[in-house]
């Protein structure tokens, strides 16, 4: 049995009198690739923001490996290895390709006091093997000295996993990575995930189900703020409240036509 | 030993700012000396509201607090406690660092539109505390005289003049290699990530106060400095160093030169003070014509003069060596 990496348990978070993520209890285990799906306003990107401390809970707890982060804020889960990408793409558009990478990698092998940031210049570390290994693996050495800026959303895209994955994360969590990206783009994101299945923990948003069942390990479905199926890609999809409230099926017209002679 | 590439690597890491300051110690031969000395210190000045807004995305309309702060300990000690320019300079120094690190932690949390206005309230405040408040210590609208007071020093007499300008010379200098190294550093970088995407950077790990807390502490500390080089050669301080019309000097100075750029302060502060000596000798209010200038280069596309010129100039520069390089692969 693979441990338990990230545990939420009954999780809520209200917004006025609207309860965006509502006692919800949801289970990361070690090296599992599990995603989450849910009609907009289902509360996936607020349970998101709790796991990671962009939010925190008005009551439930979250665990990392059994200790207690539910209060810690997002740099302290950072340092106990648990990441994140943004829905809106999210990288420094101002630096140049490297020195985003090179951010990454300093903060996550260095572990840099603010004493450290300044002893050490981006040049210092533009050639170094691990930024290099990346550049190549996610097709972005051409792009190296670019302004990110200038990037398309698939290459900013890429750059901004490539980030993420730089810092060597234990739990990795994908806020709809491949949002907005053309088919050739969503082609190559795809490609990098599936070289992380069995090593990464990996937690992801996506609408785009179809591009990304092929990997997918267990699925959930939210809606208005609570979990109302989890298991197998098949299950869920067949699970009647998934047919009701995601794909808006009228499931009693269906079974009363089923049963009629 | 090879000692080529190390040297070359040097020179191009120095060539920028020696050039600049070799232009500052030319305008020396040609301009009177108080008008230099005021360069040199205008753009010390300024640098720091320049990395303050160019690459944290901080507005500051506060900076003559922190200047006074600088200027007031500076003559503290010289009219009561000592007669050494160079510990009243450190006082200053100490003293702007303190300052900004008493108030810092409180600022730098603020969006940036509140950073300007408290930062503006501070200077207000730091304005009456030394016009009324402590009237008793800093004499009012009089200000500390303490010229006589200053005893000179040996190899550098900053009491005079002609050395003030060797003095803040060689301070301005050290002072841009330093906020260069600071561009090339890690935290650089960091400065220029929490002014575009501080979410990014709180989820890389790093800690967006203590790195605009930090860049807050080295901007107003320069400034101190700045107040105390102020200090020193008009031999006096009195409130108007802070006077609540003063609070936009610095910004209309790095908003002419460029923000953000290296070199947009010293632009900023020949240009500032020049049209201010030149045009006021013509025409009397000289406000009436930076005004409509400042409007003129906020159009034209922000970059104020140094950053209109830069890309230039390198263009110019650049081209003709690759021009010589092509050249001389082609002969070969």
């Amino acid at each position: 049995m693979s441990i338990e990496l990230l545990k939420a348990s009954h999780v809520t978070k209200r917004f006025g009198a609207l309860a965006a993520v509502n006692d919800v209890s949801y289970t990361l285990r070690e090296h599992e690739v599990a995603g989450i799906i849910g009609s907009n306003g289902a509360g996936k990107t607020t349970f998101f923001n709790l796991l990671t401390g962009l939010y925190t809970p008005d009551s439930g707890s979250i665990h990392y490996r059994g200790t207690d982060i539910t209060r810690d804020t997002p740099q302290q889960r950072v340092a106990h290895g648990v990441m994140r990408t943004f829905q809106l793409t999210s990288t420094f558009d101002n630096l140049t390709v490297i020195d985003n990478l090179v951010l990454a990698f300093f903060r996550a092998h260095r572990k840099s006091s603010l004493l450290q940031l300044f002893l050490n210049t981006c040049k210092q570390h533009r050639n170094n093997d691990k930024i290099a290994e990346v550049l190549e693996t996610f097709d972005l050495r051409d792009l190296r000295d670019r302004e990110v800026r200038n990037l398309s959303l698939g290459e900013k895209r890429r750059l901004e996993i490539a980030m993420t994955m730089l810092a060597e994360p234990k739990v990795l969590l994908l806020d709809e990575p491949l949002a907005g990206l053309a088919e050739s783009e969503i082609q190559a994101v795809l490609a990098i995930l599936r070289r992380q299945v069995g090593q990464q923990t990996i937690l992801i948003v996506e609408h785009k189900l179809s591009h990304v069942k092929e990997f997918l390990q267990r699925l959930t479905v939210m809606h208005e703020g609570r979990i109302i199926a989890e298991g197998g890609y098949e299950e869920c999809m067949n699970h009647p409240e998934v047919r009701r409230s995601y794909w808006q099926i009228d499931v009693d017209a269906e079974a009363a036509a089923q049963a009629a002679p | 030993m090879n000692r080529g590439p190390t040297l070359r690597k040097a020179w191009a890491w120095w060539w920028g700012i020696l050039l600049a300051f070799m232009l500052i110690a030319g305008m020396r031969l040609v301009l009177p000396l108080p008008f230099v000395n005021e360069i040199l210190i205008f753009s010390i000045y300024a640098i720091g509201c320049s990395f303050l807004l160019g690459k944290v995305g901080f507005i500051s309309f506060g900076q003559p607090a922190y200047l006074a702060v600088g200027a007031y300990a500076t003559a503290f000690y010289l009219f009561y406690f000592g007669t050494n320019p160079y510990i009243g300079i450190l006082w200053g120094l100490a003293a702007g660092c303190a300052a900004a690190l008493l108030v810092g932690p409180l600022f730098v949390r603020l969006r940036s539109d509140y950073f300007a206005l408290v930062n503006l309230a501070l200077a207000v405040i730091v304005f009456y505390l030394m016009q009324k408040v402590l009237a008793p210590i800093t004499k009012g609208d009089n200000g500390l005289w303490f010229l006589t007071n200053m005893t000179s020093t040996p190899v550098l007499d900053i009491t005079q003049p002609q050395q003030f300008f060797i003095f803040a010379f060689l301070v301005g200098l050290v002072v841009w290699a330093f906020y260069k190294y600071l561009d090339d550093t890690i935290f650089g970088a960091c400065c220029l990530a929490t002014k575009i995407n501080e979410d990014k950077l709180q989820f890389l790990g790093y800690s967006n106060f203590r790195i605009r807390l930090a860049a807050f502490v080295i901007a107003n500390t320069t400034t101190a400095l700045a107040g105390s080089l102020y200090a020193v050669y008009l031999g006096a301080v009195s409130p108007e160093i802070t006077a609540p019309s003063r609070t936009a000097d610095p910004v209309i100075v790095i908003l002419l030169g460029g923000v953000g750029t290296l070199y947009g302060p010293i632009v900023g502060s020949v240009a500032y003070t020049g049209m201010k000596d030149v045009i006021s000798k013509l025409i009397g209010n000289w406000e009436m014509v930076i005004g409509p200038l400042l409007v003129i280069i906020m159009l034209a596309g922000e970059k104020g003069i140094w950053g209109t010129l830069e890309p230039w100039l390198k263009n110019v520069l650049f081209r003709r060596r690759n021009t010589a390089a092509d050249d001389r692969d082609e002969a070969r």
